[in-house]
């Protein structure tokens, strides 16, 4: 009976969560003067409307659904890594650094050497915070908050610097060979085959989180450190290994947007999916295949609003709103049931 | 070169520019010490002075009046906090998933509504807040510009440190509130109402973060951009820890991010060829060592970012 009370509510919320954020985009397109119905339309439009759009969706979603897996397993283990963006750019310059000089190696085995450096910096960057949660105690939110802005202005060095392009006088580093940049898989898209690793990803960390001796140990640790400690699992060995593991899969996520999308290092080009990861993994309650699901669906929301933006002038900005809505309701969910509990009206 | 450097001149415009820069990130840092010191991290600070900046450039656009403008900007981030309240305090949620969903959330709300308001074309400047010589302290060499010929924010900001501080260090009223984010259990015991206390103090945090946002606006720049607060309410979270989480360690905190940002745009215009880049790392590093340099005094209140259910241990 309680399991079964548990499910409806959940189901509840979920439809509510739902219908009020459908509503909230309706009212906000309305607030535009647009027609609701035209900006629908559109937005399927966009997404559903041209092959290359469909594959936009996952282009979009691939440096998402990265790093929100790399937040996922780190949230797991209750370590709070904000610290996907400055990991994703430490990632994007290691891989660059591989993939402009070690020329010696041929092209496929150099893309995955360079995604391999990169995912090993990204974990080592990432290494710092937990190490001093680990050791010193001191919370991993601020580490890894100033270790982005660290990142962040030293990439704004490296691509004026040691990694600038001797050719040009623009911020950004030298144009990666063909032989090295991951290819489209479908002519006419940008579906290039970083996607693919993406989707490996979530496999691989599946497994491990749910058939793994480790990763059992990792979740163990996130519910109870006490009990985890007591029973012989080391807390800090695994707040350690879902640190490094979590930079790693960032940092990939950097370095696939390099070889992939942007074919070079410059500024800006997490467009912020640091941040934005830190919610998909909320959103999709830190499972990793539900951080595919939450990735591809927000991805989609923004390919959408990009053609009701294009073509009605509905500013894109919609889409941060509703994601902060959504995220703000699945944490005051329990608003929903105020009525039963406090014997109170009123619906959120 | 270094005579350049050293010469009064350059002395004097370098901190005057690192005091007006260090105002905004004073002002979100006061709002989060009080905050932190009862026990609520947030990570929303951001959010609350993104709000507050949009809202008074909205309000003294529309009013014409700088004050009504201040005025819109403080409720502006005092209701983005009171949200963040109601998540982390009555609905006991994460404080840190909070926060960010509430930055996320009001940079959509601000760019959108700029946007509506602007409908494509561009804003004219406001008017912004004079600056205020105060007789005689101004005339000090070096640091009298820098620090005495500001305009009213600056002068209520240095006020409000005081009191802050006399307000912690000096009264009971101050130490029930570092009681609540010490050990709420043992403050609900000796009669503080916790969660009362942690409202109040969100109410400061919404309002002084507003006026940090609408600094920005109303003082320094006098036109509102999406996503313009850029970091700084991150950077007010860091001047909170490295200032220990006194008022004056803030200030003195506050005061050095401000004055790294404007040490690399002055090297610049005298054509030092250091990065800039390099110069803007080294607050944050400072931050990173400081913490670790403080990490066995632990000067972080006990109870800051776990939410506080009564009667549970």
């Amino acid at each position: 009976m309680m399991e079964k009370e548990k499910r409806t509510r959940a189901i509840t919320d979920v439809l509510l969560i739902l219908v009020i954020t459908v509503i909230v985009g309706t009212v906000l397109i309305i607030a535009c003067g647009a027609s609701p119905a035209e900006a629908y339309g559109l937005f399927f439009r966009g997404i559903f409307g041209t092959p290359a759009g469909f594959a936009e969706i996952f282009v979009k979603a691939c440096p998402l659904i990265l790093t929100g897996l790399g937040c996922a397993v780190a949230y797991r283990t209750g370590f709070f890594n904000i610290g996907a963006e400055g990991q994703f750019y430490v990632g994007a310059m290691a891989t660059t650094i591989v993939a402009l000089d070690w020329t010696a190696i041929p092209g496929v085995p150099r893309i995955i050497l360079s995604l391999i450096v990169g995912f090993l910096a990204g974990g080592i960057w990432a290494l710092i915070a937990a190490v001093c949660k680990a050791k010193f105690n001191i919370s991993e939110i601020i580490v890894t908050i100033m270790l982005n802005y660290i990142a962040i202005n030293f990439l704004g060095y490296a691509v004026r610097s040691f990694l600038m392009d001797p050719e040009g006088n623009v911020p950004q580093s030298a144009k990666i060979d063909k032989s090295v940049q991951l290819g489209n898989l479908i002519p006419a898209t940008r579906f290039h085959a970083g996607i693919l690793i993406a989707v490996l990803c979530v496999i691989v960390v599946w497994f491990f989180l749910e058939k793994t001796t480790m990763g059992y140990e990792l979740k163990a640790v996130g519910l109870n450190k006490r009990g985890s400690a007591c029973n012989g699992i080391s807390v800090m060995k695994n707040i350690v290994l879902s640190a490094f593991l979590s930079g790693g899969l960032s940092a990939v996520a950097g370095g696939i947007e390099v070889l992939a999308i942007q074919k070079k290092l410059l500024e800006g080009i997490s467009s912020s999916c640091g941040y934005t990861a830190v919610l998909i993994a909320l959103v999709a309650f830190n499972n990793p295949v539900g951080v595919f699901f939450v990735a591809v669906l927000y991805a989609a929301m923004q390919v959408g609003a990009g053609s009701m933006q294009r073509q009605l002038g509905v500013p894109s900005a919609i889409v941060n709103i509703l994601i902060g809505v959504v995220v703000v309701l699945i944490l005051g969910r329990e608003l929903f049931h105020f009525k039963k509990t406090h014997g109170k009206g009123g619906n959120a | 070169m270094l005579q350049q450097i050293f010469s009064l001149s350059f002395m004097t415009a370098f901190l005057a520019a690192a005091v007006r820069l260090a105002v905004p990130l004073m002002y979100g840092g006061i709002g989060e010490t009080i905050a932190e010191k009862s026990g609520i991290l947030n990570i929303g600070m951001e959010g609350v002075m993104l709000s507050g900046a949009f809202f008074s450039f909205a309000g003294a656009w529309y009013s014409g009046n700088l004050f009504v403008g201040l005025l819109l900007g403080m409720i502006g981030g005092l209701v983005v906090s009171l949200l963040h309240g109601l998540l982390s305090i009555t609905l006991v949620q994460n404080q840190s998933v909070s926060g960010l969903a509430i930055n996320m959330l009001m940079l959509g709300v601000t760019s959108f509504l700029f946007k509506l308001m602007s409908n494509g074309q561009g804003y004219q400047q406001i008017e912004t807040f004079p600056n205020i010589a105060i007789p005689g302290l101004s005339k000090i060499p070096l640091i009298g510009d820098a620090f005495f010929n500001c305009d009213f924010l600056t002068y209520t900001l240095y006020v409000l440190l005081v009191l802050t501080w006399i307000f912690y260090k000096k009264t009971n009223l101050g130490l029930s509130f570092t009681a609540v984010g010490e050990h709420p259990q043992a403050a609900e015991s000796a009669g503080i109402q916790v969660k009362k206390y942690r409202w109040i103090v969100m109410v400061f945090n919404g309002l002084l973060g507003g006026i940090g946002g609408a600094y920005l606006v109303l003082v320094q720049l006098g036109v509102f951009t999406e996503n313009m607060i850029s970091g700084r309410g991150y950077i007010a979270l860091a001047t909170v820890i490295l200032g220990r989480y006194t008022p004056f360690g803030m200030f003195g905190a506050a005061l050095l991010f401000g004055a790294a940002n404007a040490l690399q745009i002055r090297l610049q215009t005298i054509g030092v060829s250091i990065s800039p880049f390099l110069l803007a790392i080294l607050p944050y590093a400072l931050t990173l060592i400081a913490m670790i340099g403080a990490a066995g005094k632990n000067s972080e209140p006990e109870a800051l970012s776990k939410p506080y259910v009564k009667g549970a241990r």
